[in-house]
């Protein structure tokens, strides 16, 4: 899984589980030049959308009540609409 | 003792006698409690709790309910146990009303007071029952699957939790999301988590978060309590409700001891507030940040390496005509002085060869000189030594004459003294005697 558009939809959890196999087949000494570059390329991809991933989950608690949320997606929903 | 109380004027307008002490209308009521009849009652124990000096207890059917207490002393000597009298299990109490009436520094307490030793287990509770058969035809529906089938994310960005307002696990929640590092969203939706008002607002707590869209998991949490307490977490609809919700259902209710209905349809059934939040987030995300920085440098060191490597390999390519050159030059110089060498042996050893055959030819020569400069001379010897051959004299007519020693005579004076002498011939030799005179010449 190479292209960019499926990276952005990968979790999380697919994403590094990808970059622990990458990691492992360079580590390994067995990928080509070709094949290294490509890696090493589809990588730093992944590793933009783990520390993205992280990222949004590191800024700071934000505790809602549900009231509270349902309001915020209902306005979302309309400035949207409009 | 104390001064008798003024009797104060009644409320205006009203027609209900009175107004009476207190203290003697409560002596009343339980004078007049007591004197009710004795009755045996029966019904499930629910919240069985023992102290020193009594034992408490619920006595519940699906009708209603009576606090009910026994002296433990009279408790103790039934032999039955806590475990016997757990939750749910149906017994028949014999006994009557009382009602403690207080005083001015004590509560009263109304309770059916349990006659000594009026007490018999009488089976397992009916709402225990009623929870297995419930879970059997749960489970028969598949309904404990769907939940267990969702895909939870290990990194969920937004939290749903759905716990008492007051309650000690919401701060636990807050401790296992701290503990895994995590600051994302978190959605509170509050909702009763004891009475029997409690089942459908958690129920509708939950539909509300998952219609939100924005959830990625929700965690149903509740500290411990009487199995009589956590009872609405194993209503039918709140577990039918759970089963097919689209988001998955973390649940924490009661001790690790407790096992209601929720705990079975959700995807994952934890034993505190705590341990569920931490499950929520399977990955501890400062542990996490680490691993994705240790990331990022491993592939630059491999990008590093694979391009040095690649800038080698063109070199050393680039290089590889000249170097193919060069060996085949320095192969060329080698092939030449080998070729020269190999010419300079073959010379050497040709010329040795033929030294020596001319050493052989002028050995020859020399000896075919010598052999002619003395043939003459041999020649003239071999005649002389044949002409003094005897066998030559003989063949000529001569004898030999020798004794027979062997001797040769040479006079007729020695002939006559050997007396038998042999004559030898050209041809062969004859013996002979001498004798007769002296035949002097």
């Amino acid at each position: 899984m190479t292209e960019p558009e499926n990276q952005l939809a990968l979790s999380y959890e697919a994403a590094s589980a990808r970059l622990e196999e990458i990691i492992t087949r360079l580590d390994s000494g067995q990928a080509g030049l070709r094949e290294t570059l490509e890696l090493c390329k589809e990588g730093r991809t992944l590793v933009e959308l783990c520390a993205a991933e992280l990222e949004a989950v590191g800024r700071g608690l934000e505790e809602l009540h549900l009231e509270d949320l349902v309001a915020r997606l209902e306005a979302g929903a309309g400035a949207q609409g409009a | 003792m104390p001064a008798p109380q003024l009797r104060p004027l009644g409320i205006d307008g009203s027609s209900l006698p009175g107004p009476y002490p207190v203290g003697r209308y409560a002596d009343g009521l339980r004078d007049f409690l007591r004197e009710r009849p004795r009755v045996q009652l029966f019904g499930e124990v629910w919240n069985l709790r023992l102290s020193r000096a009594k034992v408490y207890l619920e006595l519940r059917d699906s009708d209603g309910a009576l606090p009910c207490f026994m002296w433990r002393n009279d408790f103790d000597a039934l032999g039955l146990g806590e475990r016997t009298l757990a939750d749910g299990a149906q017994v028949v109490i014999g006994g009557g009303l009382d009602y403690y009436a207080g005083s001015r520094t004590s509560s009263p307490s109304f309770s059916f007071a349990i006659a000594a030793g009026a007490l018999r287990v009488a089976g397992e509770g009916d709402l225990l029952a009623q929870l297995d058969r419930l879970r059997k035809t749960l489970d028969a529906e598949g309904l404990f699957a769907p939940q267990k089938l969702l895909a939870r994310p290990a990194l969920p960005r937004t939290i749903g939790v759905v716990t008492g307002e007051s309650g000690k696990a919401r701060d636990d929640v807050l401790a296992g999301l701290h503990r895994r590092g995590w600051h994302g969203r978190l959605v509170w939706a509050f909702a009763p988590v004891q009475d029997r008002h409690a089942a459908p607002r958690i129920a509708a707590a939950l539909q509300d978060l998952a219609a939100t869209g924005a959830v990625d998991v929700i965690v149903v949490a509740r500290g411990g309590g009487s199995l009589a307490d956590l009872f609405c977490f194993c209503d039918e609809t709140l577990c039918r409700t759970v089963a097919l919700l689209g988001v998955p259902v973390i649940a924490s209710v009661g001790h690790h001891t407790d096992r209601t209905l929720i705990d079975d349809v959700a995807a994952l059934s934890c034993s505190t507030p705590t341990h569920a939040a931490e499950s929520a987030v399977p990955v501890h995300c400062l542990r996490a940040r680490e691993d994705v920085i240790a990331f990022a440098r491993r592939l630059s060191v491999h990008g590093r390496r694979a391009l040095l490597h690649r800038a080698q390999t063109l070199a050393r390519l680039s290089r590889a005509p000249g170097e193919h050159v060069a060996g085949e030059r320095r192969r060329l110089h080698q092939r030449l002085r080998e070729i020269r060498a190999a010419g300079r042996r073959r010379v050497h050893d040709e010329r040795a060869r033929g030294a020596s055959k001319a050493l052989v030819l002028e050995r020859k020569a020399r000896a075919a000189a010598f052999d002619a400069h003395r043939a003459p001379r041999l020649n003239a010897l071999a005649l002389a030594l044949a002409a003094h051959d005897p066998d030559r004299t003989l063949e000529r007519g001569y004898a030999l004459v020798t004794d027979r020693g062997g001797e040769v005579v040479t006079s007729a004076a020695a002939a006559r003294e050997a007396g038998d002498v042999r004559l030898r011939f050209r041809d062969a030799a004859v013996d002979a005697t001498i004798g007769g005179d002296d035949d002097r010449a």
